[in-house]
């Protein structure tokens, strides 16, 4: 038999394994162009071993291929490269979790925007209508369900999806944070965004101190001379609660994107100091009487208190709840951040 | 399993292997425990060839030789799996020309010397484990310590060590103790 027809049967059986081979990978046009020269070269090895000569025969050059495998064994080995979760990779699960959630947010915003039309327009029963919002829902996530799971059967990475040029950016990127010591994500592998900009941390923090040595200091001796001196005693431990918050502020902005715990500790000493400046809230609320009123007194050309009066006490102390409920709320920007900052500890 | 079906006419027809019910059990149990056991072989190989690399054909025809042809690979698949090692940094490959053909010739990196080590220390701690209950003798050669915490491998008579580099226990005591056995 010539070798020609050898050669055109070992073609045959490449062909096959290049059809077969998932998706991303003919992509790679140089990574199948090795797979199938290192197919090629086994085979005409074996195919000489198995022919007990130093040639290989058709018959030898059968069973070689015979023992490679089908070629959709070979291609079913290729997709077999994805973490099992669920039905789709975990490699996959981020962005499958990242599509749903946009196309939901898209779904919401149209079904607002239609009931709000709806309404103008006076059709109360179409804006009360939730059907069509449900069923999109629903289709949304069965098609986007089967496409992610298609992909994971076809076992694409989320790299696949990606240029050599963007490839080699993230790689570079990744290099950079080592050399760091920048925190890396161990679920992705890939640098986490910086949690922090130091820069606007410290500017921030210093502007709070400043803030804050202004309220214990009265640099305007005019302005707070007609305070009830109860009330500056407030101001002036205000003014020290919110130095210590500017104080943490810049110290997380010096420590930078690093020492994770560090931060988080921070956090939850911030989250004390905030809280720390209600109870002065509390007393103003007990004592709206001390709170100043100032107005400009055109004989002495001075700004002159003459307090609250009692009409609008009420007033004062609804401002003062809604203060104190802000303050409550506010630590919860840090709660979020302890817990954002969990997955920095990785590789840190 | 495959080389016995092969041979089911000659067998008797009575006999359990004829069932298909039975056939795709074995078989899928077998593919199971075969899977992470063949990695681990094929490392080992390459490793065993150290700095002159080891080539596709040659690394199935030792795998065939050392395990007494009783862990067969479907040829064809070999290669996905050494893409895959090459891809997770565990080996990496070298393309020389023989004979006028190219060949990619396989070694193991550093990092992937580590991670073999560990998984092969592991492995080997487990089957000790389990050999109770298989009814078999498995006796871990001594020029090896394991470590107690991580079961890492470690070739006691070539490295100059006092902690373990997977898990970093201190070890010295360890390694003092079976270097004076």
């Amino acid at each position: 038999m010539s070798r020609q027809y050898m050669e055109a049967i070992v073609k045959e059986f490449l062909k096959n394994v290049k059809k077969k081979l998932p998706e991303w990978l003919k992509e790679k046009k140089k990574e199948v162009k090795d797979i199938l020269a290192e197919l090629e070269e086994h085979i005409w090895e074996k195919a000489e071993e198995l022919s007990g000569m130093a040639q290989p025969t058709e018959d030898s050059v059968r069973l070689a291929i015979a023992h490679m495998g089908t070629p959709e064994s070979i291609a079913k080995e290729y997709k077999r490269r994805g973490t099992p979760k669920y039905y789709i990779t975990e490699e996959l699960w981020p962005i499958y979790t990242k599509v749903l959630t946009i196309i939901f947010l898209v779904i919401i915003a149209i079904g607002i925007f239609s009931t709000v039309f709806n309404i103008i327009t006076g059709d109360l029963a179409e804006a009360l209508n939730f059907f069509s919002f449900f069923t999109g829902f629903f289709s949304a996530f069965t098609i986007v369900t089967i496409i992610f799971v298609v992909l994971s059967m076809e076992g694409y990475f989320p790299e696949d999806f990606k240029s050599e040029r963007e490839l080699k950016k993230e790689a570079r990127r990744l290099e950079i944070a080592q050399e760091k010591g920048l925190p890396i994500s161990s679920r992705t592998g890939k640098p986490l965004k910086p949690f922090i900009h130091p820069v606007g941390e410290i500017i921030g923090g210093i502007v709070v101190i400043i803030i804050g040595v202004f309220l214990i200091t009265y640099p305007i001796p005019g302005l707070v001379n007609s305070m009830n001196p109860g009330f500056l005693l407030i101001l002036g431990v205000f003014g020290v609660v919110i130095i210590i918050e500017g104080g943490l502020d810049t110290t997380r902005g010096v420590i930078g994107n690093y020492k994770v715990k560090t931060h988080q500790i921070i956090h939850i000493i911030t989250i004390g100091v905030k809280l720390a400046s209600i109870p002065l809230v509390v007393i103003l609320w007990s004592r709206p009487d001390i709170i100043p009123f100032l107005i400009w007194d055109n004989s002495t050309n001075t700004l002159v208190n003459i307090g609250v009066t009692p009409e609008f006490y009420d007033l004062c102390r609804n401002i003062m709840a809604v203060i104190i409920v802000i303050t409550i709320i506010t630590p919860i920007e840090d709660i979020y951040k302890i817990i954002k900052l969990e997955k920095y500890k990785v590789k840190n | 399993m495959r080389k016995i079906i092969k041979r089911v006419k000659e067998l008797g027809p009575t006999a359990l292997i004829a069932s298909r019910e039975f056939r795709n059990f074995v078989e899928k149990f077998e593919s199971e425990i075969n899977r992470g056991i063949s990695t681990l072989c094929i490392l080992s190989i390459i490793n065993q060839a150290g700095d002159e690399g080891m080539y596709g054909y040659k690394i199935l025809k030792e795998l065939e030789e050392q395990t007494n042809d009783m862990l067969v690979i479907e040829e064809g698949t070999l290669y996905p799996l050494l893409r895959k090692l090459e891809r997770d940094k565990l080996i990496k490959s070298e393309r020389r020309e023989f004979s006028g053909r190219p060949r990619n010739y396989y070694f193991m990196t550093e990092n992937g010397l580590k991670i073999y080590n560990h998984i092969n220390g592991f492995f080997s701690k487990l089957t000790e484990s389990i050999s109770p209950l298989m009814d078999m003798n498995v006796n871990l050669k001594e020029d090896y310590i394991y470590c107690p915490n991580c079961a890492n491998k470690i070739d006691i008579s070539k490295e100059d060590f006092n902690f373990c580099e997977i898990c970093g226990l201190n070890i010295r005591d360890l390694k003092e103790r079976r270097l004076k056995k």
